[in-house]
Protein backbone atom coordinates (compact mmCIF):
# COMPACT_ATOMS: atom_id res chain seq x y z
CA UNK A 1 0.00 0.00 0.00
CA UNK A 2 2.66 2.26 1.07
CA UNK A 3 4.62 1.33 -1.94
CA UNK A 4 1.69 2.37 -4.16
CA UNK A 5 1.45 5.89 -3.07
CA UNK A 6 4.93 6.10 -3.29
CA UNK A 7 4.59 5.22 -7.21
CA UNK A 8 1.57 7.50 -7.22
CA UNK A 9 3.69 10.40 -6.14
CA UNK A 10 6.62 9.34 -8.22
CA UNK A 11 4.07 9.60 -11.17
CA UNK A 12 2.74 12.84 -10.55
CA UNK A 13 6.25 14.36 -10.36
CA UNK A 14 7.04 12.69 -13.98
CA UNK A 15 4.32 14.21 -14.59
CA UNK A 16 4.83 17.54 -13.64
CA UNK A 17 7.95 17.19 -15.97
CA UNK A 18 5.90 16.47 -18.88
CA UNK A 19 3.84 19.34 -18.88
CA UNK A 20 7.22 21.53 -18.74
CA UNK A 21 9.52 18.71 -21.15
CA UNK A 22 11.49 21.67 -22.37
CA UNK A 23 12.13 23.14 -18.99
CA UNK A 24 15.27 22.41 -16.72
CA UNK A 25 13.36 20.53 -13.92
CA UNK A 26 12.57 22.90 -11.06
CA UNK A 27 14.20 21.23 -8.48
CA UNK A 28 17.43 22.84 -8.11
CA UNK A 29 19.01 19.12 -7.00
CA UNK A 30 18.17 18.19 -9.98
CA UNK A 31 18.89 21.53 -11.97
CA UNK A 32 22.05 21.90 -11.08
CA UNK A 33 25.18 19.70 -11.31
CA UNK A 34 27.00 20.62 -7.92
CA UNK A 35 24.00 20.68 -5.73
CA UNK A 36 24.06 17.02 -5.01
CA UNK A 37 27.69 17.24 -3.76
CA UNK A 38 27.13 20.04 -1.86
CA UNK A 39 24.10 18.37 -0.06
CA UNK A 40 26.37 15.17 0.07
CA UNK A 41 28.65 16.49 2.21
CA UNK A 42 26.17 18.11 4.49
CA UNK A 43 24.92 14.40 4.75
CA UNK A 44 27.95 13.36 5.36
CA UNK A 45 28.31 15.99 7.86
CA UNK A 46 25.24 15.47 9.80
CA UNK A 47 26.13 11.56 9.86
CA UNK A 48 29.57 11.94 11.32
CA UNK A 49 27.50 13.83 13.93
CA UNK A 50 24.49 11.70 14.45
CA UNK A 51 26.33 8.27 14.08
CA UNK A 52 29.78 9.65 15.86
CA UNK A 53 27.97 10.75 18.95
CA UNK A 54 25.93 7.48 18.97
CA UNK A 55 29.27 5.55 18.83
CA UNK A 56 30.74 7.49 22.03
CA UNK A 57 27.33 6.71 23.76
CA UNK A 58 27.73 2.80 22.87
CA UNK A 59 30.97 3.15 23.85
CA UNK A 60 30.42 4.47 27.41
CA UNK A 61 28.08 1.68 27.30
CA UNK A 62 30.61 -0.57 26.77
CA UNK A 63 32.55 0.79 29.73
CA UNK A 64 35.57 1.93 27.20
CA UNK A 65 35.22 5.73 27.64
CA UNK A 66 34.32 8.40 30.61
CA UNK A 67 33.65 5.10 32.77
CA UNK A 68 34.06 7.63 35.81
CA UNK A 69 31.01 9.43 34.55
CA UNK A 70 26.87 7.60 34.89
CA UNK A 71 25.91 6.26 32.02
CA UNK A 72 23.07 8.36 32.20
CA UNK A 73 24.62 11.42 32.12
CA UNK A 74 26.32 10.85 29.34
CA UNK A 75 23.37 9.91 27.55
CA UNK A 76 21.55 13.32 28.74
CA UNK A 77 24.73 15.08 27.45
CA UNK A 78 24.87 13.30 23.95
CA UNK A 79 21.10 13.38 23.40
CA UNK A 80 20.70 16.50 22.20
CA UNK A 81 23.58 16.12 19.37
CA UNK A 82 22.21 12.97 18.93
CA UNK A 83 18.98 14.50 17.95
CA UNK A 84 20.22 17.81 16.00
CA UNK A 85 22.37 15.22 13.66
CA UNK A 86 19.32 13.38 13.29
CA UNK A 87 17.44 16.03 11.95
CA UNK A 88 20.25 17.04 9.58
CA UNK A 89 19.99 13.45 8.22
CA UNK A 90 16.20 14.11 7.86
CA UNK A 91 16.40 16.83 6.04
CA UNK A 92 19.37 16.06 3.67
CA UNK A 93 18.65 12.33 3.21
CA UNK A 94 14.88 12.85 1.66
CA UNK A 95 16.45 15.69 -0.29
CA UNK A 96 19.15 13.77 -1.99
CA UNK A 97 16.68 11.15 -3.04
CA UNK A 98 14.40 13.66 -4.31
CA UNK A 99 17.47 14.50 -7.32
CA UNK A 100 16.43 10.71 -8.62
CA UNK A 101 13.21 9.32 -6.84
CA UNK A 102 11.94 7.00 -9.45
CA UNK A 103 15.51 5.75 -10.15
CA UNK A 104 16.28 5.23 -6.63
CA UNK A 105 13.63 3.49 -5.10
CA UNK A 106 14.60 0.43 -7.30
CA UNK A 107 18.05 0.48 -5.89
CA UNK A 108 18.83 -2.03 -3.80
CA UNK A 109 20.91 -1.15 -1.31
CA UNK A 110 18.82 2.32 -1.14
CA UNK A 111 15.92 -0.30 -0.01
CA UNK A 112 18.18 -1.98 2.76
CA UNK A 113 19.43 1.31 4.07
CA UNK A 114 16.39 2.23 3.95
CA UNK A 115 14.97 -0.76 6.44
CA UNK A 116 18.13 -0.71 8.35
CA UNK A 117 17.84 2.76 9.04
CA UNK A 118 14.22 2.21 10.73
CA UNK A 119 15.86 -0.83 12.90
CA UNK A 120 18.65 1.42 13.94
CA UNK A 121 16.67 4.30 14.63
CA UNK A 122 13.70 2.26 16.68
CA UNK A 123 16.07 -0.12 18.24
CA UNK A 124 17.86 3.40 19.58
CA UNK A 125 14.59 5.11 20.63
CA UNK A 126 13.94 2.31 22.71
CA UNK A 127 16.92 0.14 23.84
CA UNK A 128 19.42 2.53 24.01
CA UNK A 129 17.31 5.10 25.86
CA UNK A 130 15.80 2.73 28.10
CA UNK A 131 19.48 1.70 28.94
CA UNK A 132 20.74 5.45 30.06
CA UNK A 133 18.01 5.93 32.38
CA UNK A 134 19.35 6.86 35.51
CA UNK A 135 17.45 4.19 37.30
CA UNK A 136 19.25 1.84 35.14
CA UNK A 137 22.70 3.21 36.38
CA UNK A 138 23.54 0.65 38.67
CA UNK A 139 22.75 -2.67 36.62
CA UNK A 140 25.20 -4.90 35.52
CA UNK A 141 27.10 -3.97 32.55
CA UNK A 142 26.32 -7.18 30.39
CA UNK A 143 22.90 -6.08 28.37
CA UNK A 144 24.32 -3.16 27.95
CA UNK A 145 27.05 -3.76 26.34
CA UNK A 146 25.23 -6.46 24.23
CA UNK A 147 22.71 -3.23 23.34
CA UNK A 148 26.19 -1.31 22.79
CA UNK A 149 27.64 -3.27 20.36
CA UNK A 150 24.53 -4.21 18.44
CA UNK A 151 23.89 -0.59 17.99
CA UNK A 152 27.42 0.15 16.27
CA UNK A 153 26.65 -2.89 14.48
CA UNK A 154 23.42 -1.34 13.28
CA UNK A 155 24.27 2.31 12.53
CA UNK A 156 27.55 0.69 10.58
CA UNK A 157 25.37 -1.42 8.65
CA UNK A 158 23.46 1.87 7.46
CA UNK A 159 26.74 3.64 6.69
CA UNK A 160 28.09 0.66 4.79
CA UNK A 161 24.29 0.22 2.81
CA UNK A 162 24.34 4.36 2.22
CA UNK A 163 28.11 4.43 0.70
CA UNK A 164 26.95 1.08 -1.25
CA UNK A 165 24.50 3.13 -3.22
CA UNK A 166 27.43 5.50 -3.89
CA UNK A 167 29.89 3.28 -5.62
CA UNK A 168 26.49 1.27 -7.77
CA UNK B 1 62.23 15.87 -9.59
CA UNK B 2 59.08 18.07 -10.23
CA UNK B 3 55.99 16.88 -8.35
CA UNK B 4 54.31 15.58 -11.65
CA UNK B 5 57.90 13.25 -12.21
CA UNK B 6 57.03 11.97 -8.90
CA UNK B 7 53.37 11.76 -9.07
CA UNK B 8 54.60 9.62 -12.05
CA UNK B 9 57.23 7.61 -10.48
CA UNK B 10 54.40 6.87 -8.01
CA UNK B 11 52.21 5.61 -10.46
CA UNK B 12 54.45 3.23 -11.46
CA UNK B 13 55.18 1.15 -8.33
CA UNK B 14 53.43 -2.38 -7.71
CA UNK B 15 51.12 -1.31 -5.23
CA UNK B 16 49.78 1.78 -7.64
CA UNK B 17 49.25 -0.58 -10.49
CA UNK B 18 47.75 -3.24 -8.30
CA UNK B 19 45.14 -0.29 -6.34
CA UNK B 20 44.33 0.80 -10.12
CA UNK B 21 44.14 -3.12 -11.85
CA UNK B 22 41.27 -3.99 -9.13
CA UNK B 23 37.94 -3.31 -9.55
CA UNK B 24 37.07 -3.08 -5.80
CA UNK B 25 39.99 -1.63 -4.55
CA UNK B 26 38.44 1.95 -5.12
CA UNK B 27 35.09 1.69 -3.81
CA UNK B 28 36.55 -0.21 -0.35
CA UNK B 29 38.79 2.37 0.21
CA UNK B 30 36.46 4.77 -0.39
CA UNK B 31 33.74 3.42 1.62
CA UNK B 32 36.62 2.63 4.20
CA UNK B 33 37.64 6.98 4.09
CA UNK B 34 34.03 7.88 4.44
CA UNK B 35 33.10 5.02 7.20
CA UNK B 36 35.79 6.68 9.24
CA UNK B 37 34.30 10.05 8.93
CA UNK B 38 31.18 8.47 10.64
CA UNK B 39 32.66 6.89 13.28
CA UNK B 40 34.98 9.24 14.75
CA UNK B 41 34.04 12.54 13.18
CA UNK B 42 31.35 12.95 16.15
CA UNK B 43 34.65 12.54 19.30
CA UNK B 44 35.79 15.34 17.07
CA UNK B 45 32.50 17.33 16.83
CA UNK B 46 32.43 17.07 20.39
CA UNK B 47 35.65 17.79 21.26
CA UNK B 48 35.40 21.29 19.43
CA UNK B 49 32.20 21.53 20.91
CA UNK B 50 33.07 21.14 24.54
CA UNK B 51 35.98 23.54 24.19
CA UNK B 52 33.52 26.43 22.16
CA UNK B 53 31.17 25.45 25.36
CA UNK B 54 27.81 23.91 23.58
CA UNK B 55 28.66 20.26 24.15
CA UNK B 56 29.47 18.05 27.45
CA UNK B 57 30.18 20.62 29.82
CA UNK B 58 29.05 18.95 32.84
CA UNK B 59 32.89 17.33 32.07
CA UNK B 60 36.09 19.12 32.28
CA UNK B 61 37.73 20.24 28.93
CA UNK B 62 40.78 18.21 29.65
CA UNK B 63 39.21 14.80 30.83
CA UNK B 64 36.87 15.27 27.23
CA UNK B 65 40.00 15.69 25.27
CA UNK B 66 41.48 12.71 27.22
CA UNK B 67 39.09 10.61 27.30
CA UNK B 68 38.56 10.93 23.19
CA UNK B 69 41.94 10.88 22.19
CA UNK B 70 42.92 7.38 21.46
CA UNK B 71 39.44 7.33 19.38
CA UNK B 72 40.52 10.51 17.16
CA UNK B 73 43.57 8.96 16.65
CA UNK B 74 42.57 5.51 15.43
CA UNK B 75 40.04 7.42 13.18
CA UNK B 76 42.89 9.89 12.00
CA UNK B 77 45.20 7.25 11.23
CA UNK B 78 42.66 5.26 9.58
CA UNK B 79 41.51 8.48 7.26
CA UNK B 80 45.19 8.67 6.75
CA UNK B 81 45.78 5.14 5.54
CA UNK B 82 42.95 5.34 3.05
CA UNK B 83 43.38 8.46 1.89
CA UNK B 84 47.05 7.73 0.60
CA UNK B 85 46.60 4.66 -0.72
CA UNK B 86 43.23 6.77 -2.49
CA UNK B 87 45.57 9.06 -4.03
CA UNK B 88 48.30 6.13 -4.73
CA UNK B 89 45.58 4.64 -6.90
CA UNK B 90 45.93 7.48 -9.53
CA UNK B 91 48.89 9.71 -8.11
CA UNK B 92 49.24 11.91 -11.66
CA UNK B 93 45.19 12.21 -11.67
CA UNK B 94 45.55 13.57 -8.25
CA UNK B 95 48.63 16.02 -9.02
CA UNK B 96 46.59 17.70 -11.75
CA UNK B 97 43.03 17.92 -9.38
CA UNK B 98 43.37 21.25 -7.69
CA UNK B 99 40.91 20.38 -5.17
CA UNK B 100 43.16 17.53 -4.01
CA UNK B 101 46.30 19.95 -3.58
CA UNK B 102 43.47 22.39 -1.64
CA UNK B 103 42.44 19.45 1.00
CA UNK B 104 46.17 18.61 1.50
CA UNK B 105 46.74 22.24 2.44
CA UNK B 106 44.00 22.51 4.84
CA UNK B 107 44.88 19.62 6.62
CA UNK B 108 48.90 21.18 6.90
CA UNK B 109 46.73 24.12 8.18
CA UNK B 110 44.76 22.12 10.77
CA UNK B 111 48.03 20.35 11.66
CA UNK B 112 49.96 23.59 11.89
CA UNK B 113 46.68 25.04 14.15
CA UNK B 114 46.69 22.32 16.49
CA UNK B 115 50.17 22.16 17.48
CA UNK B 116 49.97 25.90 18.29
CA UNK B 117 46.83 25.24 20.33
CA UNK B 118 48.47 22.28 22.63
CA UNK B 119 51.61 24.72 22.88
CA UNK B 120 49.87 27.80 23.81
CA UNK B 121 46.61 28.24 25.44
CA UNK B 122 45.81 24.66 25.90
CA UNK B 123 49.24 24.43 28.94
CA UNK B 124 47.33 26.33 30.72
CA UNK B 125 43.82 24.35 30.80
CA UNK B 126 43.98 23.04 33.93
CA UNK B 127 43.44 27.14 34.83
CA UNK B 128 39.94 26.90 32.54
CA UNK B 129 38.90 23.16 32.90
CA UNK B 130 35.70 23.69 34.50
CA UNK B 131 34.87 27.48 33.77
CA UNK B 132 32.41 29.05 31.43
CA UNK B 133 32.82 30.58 29.29
CA UNK B 134 36.05 29.06 28.11
CA UNK B 135 38.57 31.67 27.01
CA UNK B 136 38.62 33.42 23.76
CA UNK B 137 41.64 31.85 22.22
CA UNK B 138 40.44 28.43 23.16
CA UNK B 139 36.93 28.94 21.55
CA UNK B 140 38.49 30.66 18.94
CA UNK B 141 40.45 27.77 17.70
CA UNK B 142 37.95 25.23 18.44
CA UNK B 143 35.62 27.28 16.10
CA UNK B 144 38.47 27.36 13.69
CA UNK B 145 39.32 23.82 13.50
CA UNK B 146 35.34 22.67 13.33
CA UNK B 147 34.81 24.92 10.52
CA UNK B 148 38.40 23.56 8.69
CA UNK B 149 37.43 20.21 9.19
CA UNK B 150 33.86 20.82 7.78
CA UNK B 151 35.48 22.32 4.89
CA UNK B 152 37.41 19.02 4.35
CA UNK B 153 34.47 17.03 3.81
CA UNK B 154 33.26 19.65 1.05
CA UNK B 155 36.62 20.19 -0.43
CA UNK B 156 37.47 15.96 -0.40
CA UNK B 157 33.81 15.37 -2.24
CA UNK B 158 34.75 17.99 -4.58
CA UNK B 159 37.74 15.80 -5.69
CA UNK B 160 35.69 13.31 -7.29
CA UNK B 161 33.47 16.41 -8.63
CA UNK B 162 36.66 18.63 -10.34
Amino acid sequence: MIAGHSIALLDAYAWIQQVRPEALPLNPIARWEWVFPVVESIHICGMALLVGTIAILDLRLMGVFFTFRPVSEIGRLTKPWINRGLIIMLLTGPYLLSSDPSEYIQVGAFKVKMCLFLFAIAFHFTIIRRATQPRNDGQPPGRRTAAACMSLLLWTSVMLAGLWIGNL
Amino acid sequence: MSPLEFAEFLSRTRISETLRDGIYDFPVLIILHILSIGLFGGALALTDMRILGWALTGIPVSQVIDQFRLWKWIGFVSLLVTGILLTLSDPVEYHNNLMFWVSVLVLAIIGIDAAIFRNGVYRSVSEWDQVLPVPAPARAWAARSLILWIALVFIGRAIAFF
